[in-house]
């Protein structure tokens, strides 16, 4: 059934990273990242690769879910890792014809490796760890200031909580008509990929006019409860910063203040980025 | 006390087609709410009754004649927040409008729009899932309820408002029937407990016969208002408008038709039973 799709893939949990404020997360991923790619050696990486493998550790969520979202990109880490193998300088190891692998391509290879998977992996605490809503919500909070620029945070807020509330709804209503179509006679799994596209087009049309009858009703009732934008608006759940946030905070900048000062004190493994 | 007047309003809308007549589906309609009233707007279909419910907190503007609600009128565009804090409106499709992926949550859309201090929305939030027995539900997923509950958790996101009125347009329409006793429960408990006015709009005349004034809409105008006893002993009159009395009225009516000595109109099984038991002793 399409309406057993989890959404975010959240799983609840009463862990430390769970209880953190997801403000705190987002920006603790955002350094994440950063540093990640900021890593110049081995020794560096090792300190990130070491902390994100410390952060899933202690995240509660099985390690099942998170080999998951490595398969879901090992096509991306082979490739890359792959070509990175014939880039290097220096003596080959092994030739032939216009293809050589060194010392420093292998390197560089695991390097890549090493580094885009714990990228996917810190990025994957995050989506395991959050609820959506937390996650709308720790994202609307992070962007306020900027709508000192005219960014209409709150609209772009308010809007992924709508479609977040609607997925499962519009999902639900998809299996339904499709159904309808099949007790038709619509056919939906022979043919080549044309046919099948074509056979989409019964299901997507009434699901367009019944998405945008939802949204004439959803804009009704909510006018009706008084809804006026973000102006005046207040919110019944008060984020507020933990002592397990500072603590979190305190423990990711000792392990960034290491990061910054392999980087400088130790040669650096590969010269450039990606 | 009036707390709802509805004077002379007229509506139409816009025609579908270039070329075609505007439809007027409210025609020269007046009539007064009291505070905490239940009345039950009957009519079928294109009888405008979902129009003037859409019209008591101002979504919809009368295009002549005037509503006014608790002294403001609804065409005022400085006051339309504080028509809308005081009318709630629960429309038929639960699922089109709870805004949040999680009841309390939704529930608390209301009041956070008005701007209520985050402890009192708590208040608010709790006491309002309470009254309409949701509470163990308030952390759950709302595509996960049942229709009734849907609806319940819609209410209760009204309540939360602290409305003094709700208008519910046809709440039960697309529920079992279960769920529309649960549905129907609620909003006669929040009538006699908190005196909340509550304007019922409704095709189902079961329903309608638990209110304490029914108006019958039929091609944009009043043709009845008065208590269900008095609209509903009306059998033939109803049915010439193609609209149904309740089953126990009905059954009494042609039991009565036949030969039989019913007296009164009853309007439930318990009503009918006795004026049955009544006639036959």
């Amino acid at each position: 059934m399409i309406k057993d799709i989890t959404l975010g893939q959240y799983f609840p949990g009463k862990s430390f990273v769970h209880k953190l404020d997801p403000r705190m997360k987002i920006i603790l991923l955002t350094f994440f990242i950063v540093f990640i790619f900021a890593a110049r050696n081995f020794v560096s990486l090792g300190i990130m690769a070491a902390a994100v493998f410390a952060v899933i550790c202690i995240s509660g969520v099985s390690p099942k879910m998170y080999f998951k979202s490595i398969k879901a990109i090992i096509f991306i880490v082979l490739f890359t890792a792959c070509l990175n193998l014939f880039y290097g300088t220096g003596d080959p190891l092994w030739q032939w014809r216009f293809l050589k692998i060194t010392q420093s391509g292998i390197n560089t290879a695991i390097f890549i490796a090493v580094r885009i998977i714990a990228l996917v992996l810190i990025s994957a605490v995050l989506t395991y760890t959050t609820s959506p809503t937390d996650l709308t919500d720790g994202i609307e909070r992070l962007l306020k200031p900027l709508s000192v620029f005219h960014i209409q945070v709150h609209e772009i807020a308010m809007m992924m909580t709508i479609a977040l509330r609607f997925i499962p709804t519009l999902l639900e209503e998809t299996d339904k008509i499709m159904s309808a179509q099949k007790a038709r006679g619509a056919d939906f799994e022979s043919g080549n990929f044309i046919t099948r596209l074509k056979a989409l087009i019964p299901i997507l049309v009434p699901l367009f006019v019944s998405a945008f009858r939802r949204a004439f009703d959803l804009a009704m009732a909510m006018e009706s409860r008084c809804y006026h934008g973000g102006e005046g608006r207040t919110r019944m759940r008060v984020l507020k910063y933990s002592k397990k946030d500072y603590l979190a905070l305190g423990a990711s900048c000792l392990i960034f203040a290491g990061v910054i000062i392999c980087s400088i004190y130790l040669p650096a493994t590969v010269r450039t980025g990606m | 006390m009036k707390f709802i007047e509805v004077k002379n309003v007229v509506f139409a809308y816009d025609a579908a087609e270039e070329g075609e007549e505007p439809k007027t589906v409210l025609k020269d309609i007046s009539f007064e709410i009291e505070k905490g009233s239940f009345v039950a707007l009957l009519g079928h279909n294109g009888s405008g009754k979902s129009t003037l419910a859409k019209m008591f907190n101002g979504i919809l503007e009368p295009e002549s004649g005037d509503i006014v609600v608790n002294g403001l009128n609804t065409k005022e565009e400085s006051t339309i927040l504080d028509v809308r804090k005081s009318v709630g409106l629960v429309l038929q499709n639960p699922d089109n409008q709870l805004v949040a992926s999680i009841v309390e949550e939704d529930v608390a859309f209301g009041p956070e729009n008005l701007g209520i201090p985050p402890e009192q929305i708590r208040q608010r939030v709790d006491s309002a899932l309470k009254s309409v027995d949701m509470y163990e539900f308030r952390a759950h997923a709302p595509h996960k309820l049942s229709g009734g509950q849907k609806q319940r958790v819609a209410i209760a996101g009204i309540i939360a408002m602290e409305p003094e009125c709700i208008v519910l347009d046809e709440p039960t329409a697309m529920l079992d029937p279960q769920g529309r006793k649960e549905v129907m429960d609620t909003v006669i408990k929040l009538n006699r407990e908190k005196k909340i006015t509550i304007i019922l709009i409704t095709h189902y005349m079961d329903e309608a016969v638990q209110a304490d004034r029914v108006i019958v809409l039929d091609d944009g105008r009043i043709i009845r208002d008065g208590a269900p006893k008095k609209v509903f002993s009306e059998v033939e009159f109803l049915k010439c408008h193609s609209l149904d009395v309740p089953q126990a009225t009905e059954l009494a009516y042609r039991l009565s038709s036949s030969g039989m000595k019913i007296e009164g109109t009853p309007l439930n099984e318990t009503e009918c039973i006795s004026a049955v038991i009544k006639a036959l002793s």
